[in-house]
């Protein structure tokens, strides 16, 4: 590597220059909400301080990292700040008939191996282990299973494409990029249920016929990256991971990879580009990662609640998954509501599920939102009136929704638009990866147009950032803030 | 709303079948539809940073990049709209970052970055990664703030640059230029195709000039040779022309001075000096050095004029001094001394190995084509005792002492004969001797191999396993296998490998040595040795020597004349007493300086055809200013036996003239009766006097990218390979030359061994470049000395050094260096002032009287 290229990686990734003593403070749009702005501010003056877009913590939102990585939850009291540690989990409510992802979280954490196993983790592996890996991809192709990072995407066809390719040198790799502020259920998983993580990684490795695994957890993330790393440990010392698994042919060994610090390494392919030393950009398509990813390799790339849901479609079978959800979209999504709820945290949904009840459920009878941010900055902006709509991809897609990774945040009455649109665009303009003019150049100009209020020079910027940006990130981004904008004058004086 | 049928798609109303892995873009500039792009380079894989290809697809919620989205059956496109046109603009107004008035970046003395007028489209980035291989640039930053960046701070002088300047030639907005663009073009300019005269490579270029001055050197573009690239040198490098210090007029010796004369007189001078030296002491009191920077009709003249006027085969040049040694052992083994590949075989080759080679500085587009070739996937075996560019990248790096290659090249085949890993077939069809290389091979153990050479028997192993694994190899030598007491033996040594992996003659393999200069080749070619005639054809061949006796009208003796290190031994003992040397520089380039310099001050008359004063032209008696590549018309050719047209691009300074117009009217002068009326003429004189070499090779053929001999009649295309259908004399024999250790190792009280060579960016006695703005890069002769060495001799970073050898001593600037290993060190011989040849000694080896450059036992002092 030479001396510019490290400087083009140094400064893409936020750990690699920012101060490693300061204290991230958590300004996602939860967080946001809840005043983190001026709490970082009042911190600046303990010590150093930096901003993050998002902790994960959204239902104990204002929230920080220590230096050391400890998440604490942060509170005024008698003109200081105090804060408090956090534990993997809070509320966890399962509201589908059958619990997948909440199976076990629901009742606590399941890091340790033999309770884990215990609690039905793994048993599904070592059964498909004694027969075919097309039988695996059977199962997921025959269970309808979509992508749960945002992307929808068939996971069996995902899989199948990597299979196709010959020899072992392939990547089965977890996304724990969970970056949209909003979201949390990923890092509850990695935290609280790793080898539910590590067995449909496995899986997802023997259906492909993969060596290589790989579970990429965010900078952000430090907990679920120290426990992930000790299930792997564990596994491997049980033969569940490594070579000749359970006496079997298969070879797979997972490692954990640490994020530095972008938003955009969420992408799949982006993050391949950090995997391989690189900065963080978007890669074109095709080739897709199945047929060139990592290092030139067949690669698939999962997020972690699908992983959790394709290990638990293995053990349980195609019907059971299929039985759930709507014609369309099967099984169930965990949803996060953040602390601007009266009861705030994960709840398992079927699909179908009208959101207007998920949000009922949360509120308290008198609370009165304006809106509610669904699936992070990339998702929507919903008033009450569009509340209807069922959490299914069908009738999302119908409305031109993103589910994203399923966040939903309050926007209560009494929110800041202006500073919610500011925020936005600044978080855009700071996690935009440099690539393609629109979203790169588009994103700092927009900033201004928004802070001098010139609302119909932003409104055409914004479409032409939709339009022409090369991914999901500058197409995406502008919808909630045109929204934001257009119909809730969040711009008016 | 009309149908399209299953397999096509439709643009702008117009269907086609989409072809494999065909993207929008490709397809519709298939039909003829140009879509507007910015990032993409042509042949290049898409960026897709831009955004200004965007086309509507129906079907597709937004506009669709054309660049990287596959055209696929069904789909309709179209290129453009109003609101098409509106984004496009839009976009490129978003591409320009507002000005930040940066200050323009002029540090470099080729090349200029202008920030403000960066859109970061990466093209420059591109074009370095995939052609160059140098990585200078990098993106930093994020969104707004992202930027393109090089080096530590931004400046070239910090970064990996080669100077190629290949960036510039892609920047879309003039953010990246460089000087030669600084100059506004005048309205005269004309374009010149010709071939580089810098090394043996032979890129096409492109020169803009008007008639007096050389404005910018390009690439030509689709050049068999180049392909649009270019080095430093080739493209930059051209600044010496325009020099105050050129030899426009003929001058003659008169006492201590040199005085102008007209160039009748001068003719009219060296015509009569000559003769009354051959009427008084006849012909071998006479010799002539042709050059290897000139022209192949001028080489070739020059030799007639010795060989047939004065009957004299006193004819050498300089590859006496580099590629000697392979030209023998290469003519030895398999009837042919030069190169049985071609370059196209660097992309073909699953394996090369680079053998006392550094091609990235001293060949640099072949380098970048070895670069890029590895970064393809073809594996690279790196043997050379300097840890060069290319060991970097290298499968497996043998850092050999100096003069070890025999022991180390022996190793290798005693292993792939050990293991059976070498091509069954093709040995025992197309050689013989394999027994009793085999029973040679047997006797030194791998341990002696490797205690001689330095080299642990693991790498050694290694190394080994590498050719058995990828079998037909593309072997690259250098100057580091030729120039040494066991020269000869290198090379036999390699031509081993290559017979015993089945590489002569296949696609992808073979040997493929590196010619140093513009025009070695061509200069052997022509009979610029004392030992043949044009076209390596034997002095004592009845057949030959009727055919070119019938040509010439008179012949030398059959019997051969002095090589270069005889002729200065004649001068010396007084025997020799005339000779003309055409375009080169002994007295700094030979080694042993000091005796050469004695050699010189004994001649009686010693012309001296050039474009500088020199070292050597300080003992001339007459000079005669030359016309240089830029200037005349000719051929040159290259390492693969190319021989390319060369054409003027500008009028020579002052009165000088082209060499083969001066040798002409000397000859004319001298009573003969030359037609030479033009280089073409004089290559159908060439194509008759060695028709089974070039007999096929005339002007009108030549073309753009020339032909490769042999090439023996108007019909044949020339041949890319030598050897493709079996050797002409039957069968290679394989040969063994034992190891032997130089006369300059384990000397007593001289415990370095010091290697010479070149570096990027000057040419050999640097003549030209030391004139030119390269100097900024490279200002002096650099001492390579490993920090280690540095450390226990009290030498610190840049202090001057003395060198002392047994045979004379130099100065040098130290430069700590991990590329030279313990004990080796490097220096190089641009700079006549530091007079690194007075170091080198009179070591040659035998066969070939090659001298040994790439050794000497030195010793230091800070």
């Amino acid at each position: 590597m030479t001396t510019a290229q490290e400087r083009a990686r140094d400064s893409f990734f936020a750990d690699r220059h920012e101060d490693p003593r300061a204290l991230r403070v958590c300004e996602g749009t939860s967080c946001a909400l809840a005043g983190a702005a001026q709490l970082r501010q009042k911190l600046s003056a303990e010590g150093p301080c930096r901003r993050i877009d998002c902790a994960g913590f959204c239902d104990r939102s204002p929230v920080a990292l220590e230096p050391d990585g400890r998440a604490v939850g942060l509170r005024r009291a008698h003109g200081a700040i105090e804060r408090a540690p956090l534990e993997p989990l809070s509320a966890i409510r399962t509201r589908s008939r059958v619990a997948i992802v909440t199976e076990r979280i629901a009742r606590g954490e399941f890091c340790d191996l033999a309770r884990a196993r215990e609690a039905g983790v793994w048993h599904g592996f070592e059964r498909a282990l004694r027969g075919a890996p097309e039988a695996v991809l059977r199962a997921l192709e025959a269970s309808g299973e979509r992508g749960r990072g945002g992307g929808a995407f068939p996971t069996g066809a995902k899989w199948r494409a990597a299979a196709r390719s010959a020899g072992s040198d392939k990547y089965a790799i977890a996304n724990g990029d969970e970056g949209d502020p909003g979201s949390f259920i990923d890092r509850a998983l990695l935290e609280a249920d790793p080898h539910a993580v590590l067995e449909g990684l496995a899986l997802c490795g023997f259906a492909l016929g993969a060596r290589h695994g790989i579970v990429y957890i965010r900078s952000e993330y430090p907990r679920a990256a120290a426990r992930v790393e000790r299930a792997i440990a564990e596994a491997r010392a049980a033969g569940l991971l490594g070579r000749g698994i359970l006496g079997t042919g298969f070879d797979f060994d997972v490692r954990v990879a640490r994020g530095e610090g972008s938003y955009v390494c969420g992408e799949e392919t982006a993050l391949l580009e950090a995997l391989e030393g690189r900065r963080g950009e978007v890669r074109l398509r095709p080739p897709y990662p199945s047929e060139r990813g990592l290092f030139g390799r067949p690669t698939v790339v999962n997020n972690v609640e699908t992983l959790v849901n394709a290990a638990w479609i293995v053990r349980m079978g195609a019907d059971a998954y299929r039985a759930l959800g709507t014609s369309e979209s099967h099984g169930t999504k965990a949803l996060c509501l953040n602390a601007g709820f009266a009861s705030p945290g994960i709840v398992e949904v079927e699909f179908g599920t009208p959101l207007a009840e998920v949000i009922a459920a949360a509120s308290a009878p008198a609370q009165r939102l304006r809106a509610v941010l669904l699936g992070g900055p990339m998702g929507a902006i919903l008033a009450p009136s569009e509340w209807d709509v069922p959490i299914c991809w069908e009738a999302l897609r119908a409305r031109g929704i993103a589910l994203g990774h399923g966040g939903i945040v309050a926007v209560p009455e009494s929110a800041d638009l202006r500073a919610l649109v500011l925020g936005w665009l600044g978080f855009m303009a700071r996690e935009s990866c440099g690539k393609c003019v629109p979203c790169r150049n588009g994103s700092g100009r927009a900033l201004e147009l928004a802070r001098a209020g010139a609302r119909g020079e932003l409104l055409e910027l914004l479409d032409v950032i939709s339009a022409a940006s090369l991914c999901g990130f500058g197409q995406d981004m502008p919808k909630p803030i045109r929204r934001l904008v257009e119909s809730f004058g969040a711009l008016d004086r | 709303m009309r149908s399209i049928g299953d397999s096509t798609a439709e643009i702008d109303g117009r269907a086609l079948a989409p072809r494999p892995h065909e993207t929008i873009l490709v397809g519709a500039a298939r039909l003829g539809i140009e879509i507007p792009i910015v990032c993409k380079l042509p042949g290049q894989p898409p960026d897709g940073g831009c955004r200004v290809c965007l086309v509507e697809l129906e079907g597709s919620p937004r506009p669709v990049a054309a660049c990287h989205t596959a055209l696929a059956a069904g789909m309709r496109v179209r290129t453009t709209s109003p609101a098409l046109e509106r984004l496009r603009a839009a976009v490129r107004a978003l591409a320009l970052p507002p000005p930040g008035h940066a200050p323009r970046n002029a540090s470099h003395p080729y090349l200029r970055f202008t920030r403000d007028l960066c859109i970061t489209c990466r093209r420059c980035l591109h074009t370095c990664e995939d052609i160059q291989g140098a990585n200078v640039y990098a993106v930093v930053g994020r969104g707004p703030e992202t930027r393109l960046a090089f080096g530590v701070d931004d400046r070239f002088e910090t970064s990996p640059c080669t100077s190629c300047g290949a960036c510039v030639e892609v920047c879309p907005t003039g953010a990246l230029t460089d000087l030669d663009r600084e100059v506004p073009a005048a309205e005269e300019t004309r374009v010149t195709r010709s071939t580089c005269g810098y090394c043996g490579v032979g890129c096409q270029v492109e020169v803009l000039a008007d008639a007096r001055t050389v404005r910018a050197i390009r690439g030509a573009p689709r050049a068999a040779v180049n392909r649009g690239h270019l080095c430093a040198k080739g493209r930059y490098a051209h600044g010496w022309r325009e020099s105050a210090e050129r030899l426009t007029r003929p001058l003659v010796r008169e006492g201590d001075r040199f005085v102008p004369i007209s160039w009748p007189d001068a003719i009219a001078l060296a015509a009569r000096r000559l003769e009354e030296i051959h009427a008084r002491h006849g012909p071998d009191a006479l010799g002539a050095l042709t050059s290897s920077r000139s022209t192949n009709e001028a080489a070739y003249l020059l030799q007639k004029l010795f060989r047939s006027r004065f009957g004299t085969n006193n004819v050498d040049c300089c590859a006496r001094l580099c590629h000697a040694s392979t030209a023998r052992a290469l003519s030895e083994v398999l009837g042919v001394g030069a190169a049985t590949a071609c370059y196209d075989d660097v992309e073909a080759a699953r394996l090369i190995a680079l053998v006392g080679a550094n091609p990235s500085e001293a060949h640099p587009v072949l380098g970048a084509r070895i670069e890029q070739a590895r970064r393809r996937g073809a594996r690279l075996l790196v043997i050379d005792p300097r840890r060069i560019e290319l060991a970097g990248s290298a499968d497996v790096f043998v850092q050999l002492r100096p003069g070890a290659n025999v022991a180390v090249l022996d190793a290798i085949a005693a292993l792939l004969i050990e293991r059976g890993a070498i091509d069954h077939e093709y040995v025992a069809e197309r050689t013989i001797g394999l027994e009793s290389l085999a029973a040679a091979l047997a006797r030194p153990a791998l341990e002696r191999a490797s205690e001689v050479s330095g080299v642990s028997v693991e790498v050694l192993r290694r190394a080994a396993e590498l050719v058995a694994a990828c079998g037909p190899t593309l072997f690259v030598s250098g100057l580091g296998t030729s120039e040494l007491t066991q020269g000869t033996a290198s090379v036999r040594a390699l031509a081993n490998l290559a017979l015993l992996t089945g590489s002569v003659g296949r696609p992808g393999a073979g040997l493929l040595p590196l010619r140093g200069q513009n025009n070695v080749q061509g200069n052997a070619d022509m009979g610029g040795a004392p030992d043949s005639f044009p076209g390596y054809q034997p002095l004592d061949s009845v057949e030959t020597r009727a055919r070119i006796g019938a040509l010439w009208g008179a012949l030398p003796p059959p019997t051969r004349g002095k090589t270069i290190p005889e002729l200065f031994a004649a001068a010396r003992g007084g025997s020799l007493r005339a000779l003309w040397i055409q375009g080169e520089d002994p007295a700094q380039s030979d080694p042993d300086q000091t005796r050469v310099t004695e050699a010189l001050a004994k001649l009686e008359f010693l012309v001296v055809q050039e474009l500088f004063p020199s070292e050597t032209q300080r003992f001339a008696h007459l000079v005669l200013p030359a016309a240089s590549w830029l200037e005349q018309d000719g051929t040159f050719t290259n390492a693969e036996r190319r021989i390319q047209r060369v054409r003027a691009a500008a009028t020579p300074p002052g009165e000088a003239r082209a060499d083969w117009q001066v040798i002409r009217d000397v000859a004319r002068a001298l009573g003969c009766d030359w037609d030479a009326a033009s280089p073409d003429r004089i290559m159908d004189e060439i194509a008759r006097v060695a028709p089974r070499m070039f007999g096929g090779v005339s002007y009108a053929r030549l073309g753009d990218d020339g032909l490769q001999w042999p090439c023996p009649s108007a019909e044949h295309p020339g041949s890319r390979r030598l050897h493709e259908h079996g050797f002409e004399s039957g069968r290679a024999r394989l040969t063994h030359t034992a190891f032997e250790a130089s006369p300059e190792s384990g000397v007593p009280g001289f415990p370095y061994q010091l290697i010479t060579g070149r570096v990027l960016h000057h040419y050999n006695v640097g003549t030209m470049t030391r004139r030119t703005p390269s100097r900024a890069l490279a200002p002096c002769d650099r001492l390579e000395i490993h920090p280690s060495d540095a450390a226990r001799e009290g030498v610190s970073e840049d202090a001057e050094v003395e060198l002392e050898s047994r045979w004379g001593r130099c100065r040098a600037r130290a430069e700590l260096s991990e590329r030279v290993a313990p004990g080796t060190l490097f220096l190089s011989f641009h700079f006549p002032e530091t007079h690194a040849n007075r170091v080198t000694g009179p070591a040659h080896d035998p066969a070939s009287q090659c001298p040994e450059y790439k050794l000497t036992a030195v010793r230091i002092r800070p």
